[in-house]
């Protein structure tokens, strides 16, 4: 039988708190990213908070599928505010999120150290690449052209990437350090 | 007739959402997806001249059908265009001007893939995609969608404010400031990390709120859906505002599956 605390939590591995607080991550995704495209012009920037926070969420609510929800909601909230074509949008946002989801399933402790957490946030966004690279191999753009053209995104993409997931263990530590997140230790 | 140029530049920005009175308009957003994600694929599919040049005609039409302006097109079409030209140019270089067609092919391609996209996204109020979601999207996922939408202008205040406040103290969070990246670690530490503590506070408070409500606890669920305004029945005034006295919002119950 299902308990009171049990029927509380939105999923059965996240309490309504830390729901909500990956919802708010995907928020600022969105905010960040409509806020970005009028500042800057620069390819793969966008890369740069979306994986700040990608790890940020994984971080404050170290479970499995916390940043795979960040980019679920995103990609929702995304399509809902007429930000992304259907469809391109989930793999746009959903891929990068798996990626990092797979990154920390290997390796647990990458959010604790600035060079590994900027490897996961690099791979992952250069995952992003795959998007549009696929969507002109279907179109049977020339193999040579698609590598050259994923190469320079992936290249943008991991650049900034990597320098937004170089931020988040930092942040994450001074978080702890106020108690407002438990640490890894107690999980 | 000459029209003002306000209104023949109907759109500020690309894909953006345009109130008219269309087919496109009137159109469920499921069925929309479906002709979108149909003429997308035949995008994908077709590789002779005449069928190309066949799904550009009905793609045009399903734009003209949503009264949209060539003004509008040009819009969505932009950044495309310019992917397009470097695609042209890649292949005169790998082929020479043999490169030509296959490129001018590619690239019409690529816009006829990207266009019903923009249809669907001005043609489609928020609303409509959010009702259209409800039906496919598990009520805990809509609940945290609605959270999250509903949170963005809390949100955006408060990294106004924030950011007020970090410059007068030295922060360097000016937007020109922000284009040389030896200011970025200002703007994670003096912006982001305070969004993320008042972010954690939210969730807190919100999640208490919700609890205390009761949320989540029955399998019967209850929410107010606004009706349009309508004269009131005799039947309706006889019912007499049973907990509805303005007559505009009606209970509905829904049974929903547990996750």
């Amino acid at each position: 039988m299902t308990t009171f605390k049990e029927k509380m939590r939105l999923w059965p591995q996240f309490t309504l708190r830390e729901a909500l607080l990956i919802g708010f991550c995907a928020t600022f995704v969105i905010i960040t990213r409509a806020g970005l495209r009028l500042h800057l012009h620069l390819p793969g920037h966008v890369m740069l908070f979306t994986m700040f926070f990608y790890l940020l969420a994984r971080g404050c609510v170290p479970k499995i599928g916390s940043a795979a929800l960040v980019g679920l909601l995103a990609s929702l909230a995304s399509l809902v505010l007429g930000m992304g074509m259907p469809g391109m949008v989930f793999v746009k946002y959903l891929l990068p999120a798996l990626v990092i989801e797979a990154a920390l399933l290997l390796f647990p402790s990458s959010l604790e150290g600035m060079l590994a957490c900027a490897a996961v946030g690099l791979i992952a966004a250069t995952s992003r690449a795959l998007v549009s690279s696929g969507v002109e191999w279907l179109m049977g753009l020339e193999e040579e052209i698609i590598l050259s053209k994923a190469l320079f995104i992936a290249v943008a993409n991991g650049i900034f990437g990597g320098l937004g997931a170089l931020a988040v263990p930092s942040v994450l530590r001074v978080l702890r350090k106020n108690g407002l997140i438990e640490s890894t230790g107690k999980r | 007739m000459n029209l003002p140029l306000r209104q023949k530049r109907s759109s500020d920005y690309a894909c953006q959402y345009l109130t008219h009175d269309s087919p496109l308009h009137r159109l469920g957003a499921g069925w929309k997806i479906a002709a979108t994600t149909l003429l997308s694929a035949c995008a994908v599919g077709v590789r002779t001249p005449e069928a190309l040049t066949l799904l550009v005609l009905v793609t045009l039409g399903y734009y003209a059908l949503a009264r949209l302006t060539l003004y509008d097109l040009w819009r969505d079409l932009r950044l495309v265009v310019w992917q397009s030209a470097l695609i042209i140019a890649a292949y005169l270089a790998l082929r020479g001007a043999k490169g030509l067609m296959p490129g001018l092919r590619t690239s019409v391609q690529i816009m006829v893939f990207y266009l019903p996209g923009a249809v669907f996204l001005r043609t489609t109020s928020t609303r409509d995609v959010m009702a259209g979601l409800r039906r496919i999207v598990p009520y805990r996922l809509s609940f945290l969608l609605t959270t999250s939408i509903r949170f963005i202008p809390f949100f955006l205040r408060e990294m106004d404010e924030i950011t007020t406040a970090q410059r007068l103290r030295g922060a360097r969070l000016l937007p020109r400031q922000q284009l040389d990246p030896r200011n970025w670690p200002d703007l994670f530490h003096c912006l982001l990390l305070p969004l993320m503590v008042r972010a954690l506070k939210t969730a807190e408070a919100v999640s208490r709120s919700a609890e205390a409500r009761g949320f989540g606890l029955h399998r019967e669920r209850t929410y107010y859906a606004p009706q349009p305004e309508s004269p009131p029945s005799p039947m309706a005034a006889g019912a007499g505002g049973m907990g509805d006295p303005a007559g505009r919002l009606t209970k509905r119950r829904e049974l929903y599956d547990d996750l």
